[in-house]
């Protein structure tokens, strides 16, 4: 396996609900209420080879926008580290030239593109302010960026409103692409997108990875889009990751009960009639979640000890991982 | 905003006819204080015009040229008379004098068809008359009243003694002039139209500059709160609270009380009030941009924090941020009024509208209503039209509104 582009490790992040300074100094004379506490990531540790894709896949609300924010460098961690080729973010952070190889895609292609700006504006900033190119050469280099996520050169003179959301969401990424990235953070990047745009994003992402090398961290709550598009996939619920593995492998044979079920909601192109199975019960409120496995009110074979025990990620096989007490490699 | 846009954005204004009657009248009004010295018929500033002969002149009165008095000698010398004037300050009249016969002299005045109140001339030596004037029951003076000839004759029974010198005094009646007093005087004869004009620079000046820098202060501490959040968004928007909390008028009071008046100090005291309007405007804006993901992809391009508010968070509030200053322009322009007319806004040489609507309240129950009257209608008239113009563009930022 390659040197890692970039490895978290016990990352967790969490958020205090309806905290003031008067309440925090309320709370510290008085002793009264503990503010409450919400672990959008909770001790995750993954890694990410060069030029490879991972995706992140989880219900909404399971910290998967959250820890994208964390690995792109925007958000700060609560506590865990996170390293880009070997270095610590707080150190790489600093040298805004050297942070700009970490870039993001966001979900929204409209809110996610300042509505004041023409394009050529919102592609060529960052690269002109961080001199990656010289302030005289930038239009020809924006209308090449554009050119490479199929964009026409009349664009540079255009705002946001003036696209449909696909070509929205190719100036998003011809804005990452503008500071020459070496790691992509995709947030449900395709998600607001009508499924025939979808394709065609995805498929620029995948030329895109393929003719750059670029790592990819690709979040999404869309299982076929990951399969098609991922070498590894973490499986996510409530902040915790449940599964690590090989897409092929997680796809063929998913161990935890959580991600057996995912799979298994998944709509499949097939003659048979199938039953719909959804999975039992609501996702649990992030604020109170579940004592010990997160996942044990709505798992079928949950014992006794899974309300107690918090399940650690660990190897079942050679590059696959998952986080439950009961089921051993098969 | 590009062309398109603009069209899209007048034509949606155009649809309220009270919004644009206003802007027309907003312009109409910025025209007059830019080009007031230009439109104003007299320049209310110099004092030296002022006469008291014209306080209080009902409109369209006329301005009246005071009587004015001429002094020489005249020095008789045999057959000829010489004159010297005497008066101490150069005059528009010039007396002059000739013999008229053996024993005759003829003091005049030129030129001749100027209208006299009198002629008078005095130290005439005994036995000389002036032909139908008064004689001064002590002194040797003669006297003409309304002289329909501008012409005094002095004969005497023997010649005039030689080295005489006599001294003539001539005074002309008041004078009608072709200038007319459009909107009357005020009690310093100062013609209304002017100090309007004037008084619509001052206040349009005011309004802009304070509402302006107000703008630019409270819009800058209100994205420093949303940005740096935490304590510095407390001490803010408790400041603000507490700015909000207290009358705006007595605050306007209380710091030209302490600072004196002046057009600097009323600004510094609208800018002192109305900045926390804007600060809590820009505040709530700036966060729900600072939420968007544009916002995010900035900071993911290691943009500086002051780039990312200035460039791109602030562009995005401008446009409630606009229609709150034209609404407090006429809010500065009230509040500068309403200062002035409590007397502690600007100094009485330099009136407001303010002003001027607080000098000819003492005159009001005299029937002398031009003073206040007509300033209070054009500050009523200025006022309406730009809140009908703020309310207009607020609606039109309001998609809920609009339609």
């Amino acid at each position: 396996m390659n040197e890692p582009i970039f490895e978290a490790n016990d990352l967790s992040r969490s958020f205090t609900v309806g905290s003031s300074p008067f309440r925090d100094l309320a709370n510290h004379f008085l002793h009264d209420r503990q503010p409450t506490v919400l672990r959008a990531v909770d001790n995750v540790s993954i890694t990410l080879a060069e030029g490879e894709t991972l995706g992140v896949v989880g219900e909404s609300g399971c910290g998967k926008s959250t820890l994208a924010r964390l690995i792109a460098g925007i958000l700060p961690v609560s506590s865990g580290e996170r390293r880009f080729r070997g270095e610590a973010y707080e150190s790489l952070l600093a040298r805004k030239r050297d942070a700009l190889k970490i870039q993001m895609v966001f979900q929204d292609p409209l809110s996610s593109l300042n509505p004041r700006l023409r394009v050529g504006e919102i592609v060529g900033e960052a690269a002109v302010l961080h001199g990656v190119v010289p302030r005289a050469k930038v239009k020809d280099y924006v209308v090449e960026i554009l050119a490479r996520v199929g964009l026409p050169a009349d664009s540079v003179g255009r705002y946001p409103h003036q696209f449909s959301g696909g070509q929205r969401q190719r100036v998003g990424i011809a804005r990452a692409l503008a500071v020459k990235p070496q790691m992509l953070i995709c947030d449900e990047a395709v998600a607001a997108l009508d499924v025939s745009v979808q394709a065609q994003i995805i498929n620029l992402l995948m030329d895109i990875k393929r003719d750059s090398g670029l790592a990819m961290i690709f979040i999404s709550h869309d299982l076929g889009v990951i399969r098609h598009l991922c070498d590894r996939v973490a499986v996510m619920y409530l902040g915790r990751v449940v599964e690590l593995a090989k897409t092929s492998e997680l796809f063929a044979s998913p161990t935890h009960p959580y991600t057996r079920m995912l799979l298994e909601g998944m709509p499949k192109i097939s003659m048979q009639r199938r039953k719909f199975m959804p999975i039992q019960g609501e996702i649990p409120s992030p604020l109170n979640p579940p004592a010990g496995c997160h996942f044990h009110p709505r798992c079928p074979i949950a014992t006794d000890h899974c309300r107690e025990i918090r399940p650690e990620l660990r190897e079942i096989k050679p590059g696959h991982m998952h986080a439950c007490l009961n089921i051993e490699a098969r | 905003m590009n062309i398109a846009d603009f069209q899209d954005f007048a034509r949606r204004f155009a649809e309220s006819r009270s919004a644009v009657i206003s802007l027309a009248v907003s312009v109409l009004f910025i025209v007059c204080a830019v080009f007031a010295p230009l439109l104003a018929p007299t320049d209310p500033y110099d004092l030296t015009q002022l006469q008291l002969s014209d306080a209080l002149k009902p409109t369209g009165s006329k301005r009246m040229l005071p009587g004015e008095e001429v002094r020489a000698n005249i020095r008789v010398d045999g057959g000829t008379a010489s004159v010297q004037p005497a008066s101490p300050t150069p005059t528009r009249l010039s007396i002059v004098a000739s013999p008229c016969g053996p024993n005759c002299l003829a003091v005049g005045v030129e030129p001749p068809d100027a209208k006299l109140a009198s002629l008078q001339v005095r130290n005439l030596p005994a036995g000389a008359t002036v032909e139908g004037g008064r004689k001064h029951p002590i002194q040797p003076w003669w006297t003409l009243d309304n002289p329909d000839s501008n012409q005094a004759r002095i004969t005497s029974a023997g010649p005039l003694p030689a080295g005489l010198t006599l001294l003539a005094i001539a005074k002309s009646l008041e004078q009608e002039t072709g200038f007319v007093f459009r909107l009357g005087t005020d009690n310093f004869g100062r013609d209304m139209l002017s100090a309007i004009l004037y008084g619509i620079r001052i206040s349009v000046y005011v309004g802009l500059v304070a509402a302006g820098a107000a703008m630019v202060l409270g819009t800058a501490l209100g994205l420093l709160a949303a940005w740096r959040g935490g304590v510095a968004d407390a001490v803010i928007m408790r400041a603000v609270d507490f700015m909000l909390g207290l009358p705006a008028l007595l605050v306007g009071l209380a710091i030209l009380a302490i600072l004196g008046n002046g057009v600097s100090k009323v600004v510094l005291a609208v800018v002192i009030v109305q900045w926390s309007y804007y600060a809590r405007t820009a505040r709530s804006f700036a966060i729900s941009e600072l939420g968007k993901e544009y916002v995010e992809a900035a900071r993911c391009l290691r943009l500086s924090p002051v780039r990312i508010m200035l460039r791109h968070v602030l562009p995005n509030c401008m446009p409630q941020i606009i229609v709150l200053f034209t609404l407090n322009i006429a809010a500065a322009i009230s509040m500068e009024s309403s200062l002035s007319f409590l007397g502690v806004g600007l100094p009485l040489t330099r009136p407001s509208l303010g002003m001027l609507i607080a000098s000819g309240y003492e005159f009001i129950f005299s029937q002398k209503y031009w003073i206040s009257i007509y300033p209070g209608i054009v500050l009523l008239v200025m006022i309406v039209a730009m809140n009908l113009l703020g309310d207009r563009l607020r609606d039109l930022n309001n998609p809920r509104l609009d339609r």
